[in-house]
């Protein structure tokens, strides 16, 4: 077993960043595809394996065409969402059409795009399949859950124990409906993403099961609910301790006092960011718990051929430590640590996937592949469609 | 001498090689393998990216790779000159700093003046066809949702309407393309009457029965009806749609490659840039108001006195009158998130206005008062 190290620095990153943000706002954002392929080489490039180095091929040239196409899509959707209510719902829709296309150009093109020790990925997912996963099962989730509330409402309507006794039944339905097939969706994405993905002629092939998916949002909701009553109760004490509870309770007899209310709004000021401050770091609590688990679960279920194996030995709270204390230090510097924060983010992330080739890498040729368009990829980046496991 | 690692092309297997240049020829001997001598110019050099391993293409497809950045800039001088460009911007203090700075500064003249001044030559380049398509429906969507009849008589209204389209109208208007209508309509807000007037882009303006109710005379409904003449005018409904799709992509290319949890910053960001150039279009429309009211020689006092009423009773839904009570930390902070300037600088300024009218000028220099920083234009 070995584990994938981050060569790059925060400060070598935070100077190709800040060359590419001034670049990019002097040119009014002509610039901004040669400065993501900067972006990408750096981090793929200082991505090593036993002294092998993964790299980023796309150049800013074949990225301008789709980037152009992308941003004219953009904008149009921007002006039509601000004055027309039914062509925005339109555009939503064909969007919404559009995804399962735009997460397989884009697969086919990142993959390709990337290189490990000389050789390319590559990814043979097909539109059929990718209309199935990010299309019908979505729709046939949603419909379930219309179906189920029907006959909730329906049968709370007809009123009686017997009612009552169905809807609640129906309730819990939902909610085991839900969860299952969530699970199940993230069973059929994982297997679309990872089955279809190929190293040289080399074949990834992962084993998950919708049991094991099932568990794992189990604990997060429970682990999700958990803090949220910490955060409560912690967010509550500190507002008890600064504002008073005695001006909370004085709310209730202020109605006829309108000074009373605006002397009670503006002490409340200074706490409320405080508040949401709380909120959002359980909120990224939970997000690393979640993406610690799903992560260490399809990893050690995923090989490359027969040789290669992985695993993920990432923990909940260093990876909660690094995302909140990324998230404060980019507030507080206005944007500018940002660099310095996806460097620590990538670092974390690299140093805890193990790797495991007992025949080692040296056997991997690259396979012929046809030139590829950036144009879904530029428009899934456009509109921030989300593709691959994200981890 | 430079060590690296060489691939046979399209191959993931890595062997030791090393390699070495004399003038322009050099010698790449990889250890239990080929040995390459060729011109230097044979050989295909990447551009310098930090200091991650460099590649070098050689004619028959393999790859040298190596981490010895700095030998390699050295011996291929001349090939990679007008390349490194980026690199030595990179890799310069100096450089740096100077790109810090001029980001900084150039965001700031970006959003501060850029979005705005490219917003307006854009919604006055358009014809005024655009203001009608934006308004399209938006008036029988108010009417559906929000509005309700108006009760006032309709005597009341056609005197209203006649006022307005005889005297109010040719003071302002500079455009026989905008057709300007009067609509009253009621807004209720639970028990509460909402006084308030609106504009929409195709000339359209709509006063609510609050509104008229508490109009004491003819100069106040006046003042407000230039206001929104005022917005009508400068086309700021137009200039709004641009200027947020400006924020947008901006954001969209800022937050494209972080995480979503730093999106709720750069949200925050363009809240904040929102409701500061929708501040600037008030004071903008107030402005246009004052200026015409000097002109016709009607008092610029009447706006603020109007101003004052409606504040006063928004701020208390039993009717009678509070003192308001402004500048203190709370209401500060409100004042960046709210899409109009506070009361307290609007009727400042429309005090220095009432001032030229006393003198008898049809022009007026105004000193912005402090807080109004906050403002744009």
């Amino acid at each position: 077993m070995k584990a994938l190290s981050f060569d790059g620095s925060g400060i070598e990153y935070f100077k190709i960043w800040i060359v590419n943000v001034l670049l990019t706002i002097l040119t009014l954002g002509l610039y901004h595809p040669w400065a993501k392929v900067r972006n990408n080489r750096y981090f793929y490039a200082n991505s090593t394996l036993d002294g092998r180095n993964f790299e980023y091929h796309a150049t800013g040239k074949q990225l301008f065409v789709g980037y152009l196409i992308a941003m004219a899509l953009f904008i149009t959707y921007v002006i039509i969402n601000q004055i027309s209510p039914t062509g925005s719902l339109i555009l939503v829709a064909i969007l919404f059409l559009a995804i399962p296309w735009l997460i397989l150009r884009s697969m086919i093109f990142n993959m390709r795009m990337t290189s490990f020790s000389n050789v390319h990925f590559d990814f043979s997912g097909t539109l059929g399949r990718a209309y199935i996963n990010f299309f019908a099962y979505p729709i046939a989730l949603y419909l379930g859950l219309v179906l189920i509330t029907i006959a909730m409402t329906m049968s709370i309507s007809v009123g009686g124990v017997l009612a009552a006794l169905l809807a609640l039944v129906l309730a819990l339905g939902m909610i085991t409906f839900l969860i299952f097939a969530l699970a199940f969706i993230k069973k059929k994405n994982t297997e679309y993403f990872m089955d279809h993905s190929q190293y040289g002629q080399g074949e990834f092939k992962t084993d998950v099961s919708i049991k094991e998916f099932m568990m794992i949002s189990l604990k997060t909701t429970g682990v999700a609910i958990l803090v949220m009553l910490i955060t409560g109760i912690v967010v509550g004490v500190g507002f008890y301790a600064t504002v008073g509870a005695d001006s909370l309770m004085l709310f209730g007899g202020a109605e006829q006092d309108p000074e009373l209310i605006t002397e009670k709004i503006k002490s409340l000021m200074p706490v409320l960011p405080i508040f949401y401050l709380g909120v959002i770091i359980a909120s990224i609590f939970i997000m690393a718990y979640s993406t610690t688990l799903n992560r260490n679960y399809v990893y050690a279920n995923t090989r490359l051929d027969e040789n290669v194996t992985f695993s993920s030995t990432l923990k909940v709270l260093p990876l909660a430590w690094i995302l909140i204390t990324n998230f404060i230090a980019i507030i507080m510097s206005l944007g500018f640590a940002f660099p310095w924060a996806k460097v620590r983010a990538a670092r974390i992330m690299l140093e805890n996937t193990q790797v495991n080739a007992e025949k080692g890498f040296d056997d991997y040729l690259m396979q012929k592949q046809n030139q590829t368009s950036s144009l879904g990829e530029q428009i899934g980046d456009a509109f921030d469609v989300d593709v691959g496991i994200g981890f | 001498m430079i060590y690296g690692k060489w691939y046979a092309k399209g191959s993931s297997a890595q062997s030791d090689a090393e390699l070495q240049i004399t003038d322009d020829t050099f010698v790449l001997k990889v250890k239990d393998g080929i040995s390459y001598s060729a011109l230097l110019h044979t050989l295909e050099v990447g551009s310098r990216l930090g200091n991650v391993a460099r590649k070098i293409t050689l004619e028959d497809g393999s790859v040298f790779a190596t981490q010895d950045n700095n030998a390699i800039d050295l011996a291929f001088k001349k090939q990679l000159r007008g390349k490194g460009f980026m690199h030595s911007l990179e890799s310069r203090m100096h450089w740096v700093l100077v790109a810090l700075a001029l980001t900084i500064i150039s965001s700031i003249v970006f959003f501060k003046w850029g979005v705005p001044w490219a917003s307006e030559k854009i919604a006055h380049a358009l014809p005024h066809e655009t203001n009608q398509l934006i308004a399209s429906n938006t008036l029988e969507f108010l009417d559906k949702y929000i509005f309700e009849e108006s009760m006032i008589p309709e005597k009341q209204m056609q005197k209203i309407r006649m006022h307005f389209k005889s005297k109010v109208v040719p003071l302002g208007s500079s455009n026989d393309e905008i057709r300007y209508k009067l609509h009253f309509r009621l807004w209720k807000d639970g028990d509460l009457n909402i006084p308030n007037a609106l504009a929409l882009p195709s000339g359209d303006i709509i006063v609510t029965d609050k509104f008229v109710q508490l109009c004491e005379n003819q100069q106040e409904m006046d003042a407000v009806l230039l206001h929104e003449m005022g917005h009508i005018e400068h086309r700021h409904t137009l200039e709004m749609v641009i200027e947020s799709t400006f924020v947008t992509v901006a954001v969209m290319m800022i937050a494209g490659d972080s995480n979503g949890v730093a999106d709720m910053g750069v949200g925050l960001g363009s809240l904040l840039v929102s409701s500061n150039y929708s501040r600037g279009h008030e004071s903008e429309a107030d402005q246009y108001a004052f200026k015409h009211m000097l002109l016709a020689k009607l008092d610029p006092v009447a706006f603020s006195n109007i101003m004052n009423r409606i504040t006063d009773y928004m701020q208390m839904p039993s009717g009678t009158t509070i003192k308001q009570k402004d500048n203190e930390a709370g209401t500060e902070v409100l004042d960046y998130i709210s899409s109009h300037p506070s009361t307290k600088q609007r009727v400042e300024i429309a005090r220095q206005y009432s001032e030229c009218f006393h003198k008898g000028l049809t022009t007026c220099e105004i000193i912005e008062p402090a807080g109004s920083t906050l403002t744009l234009k």
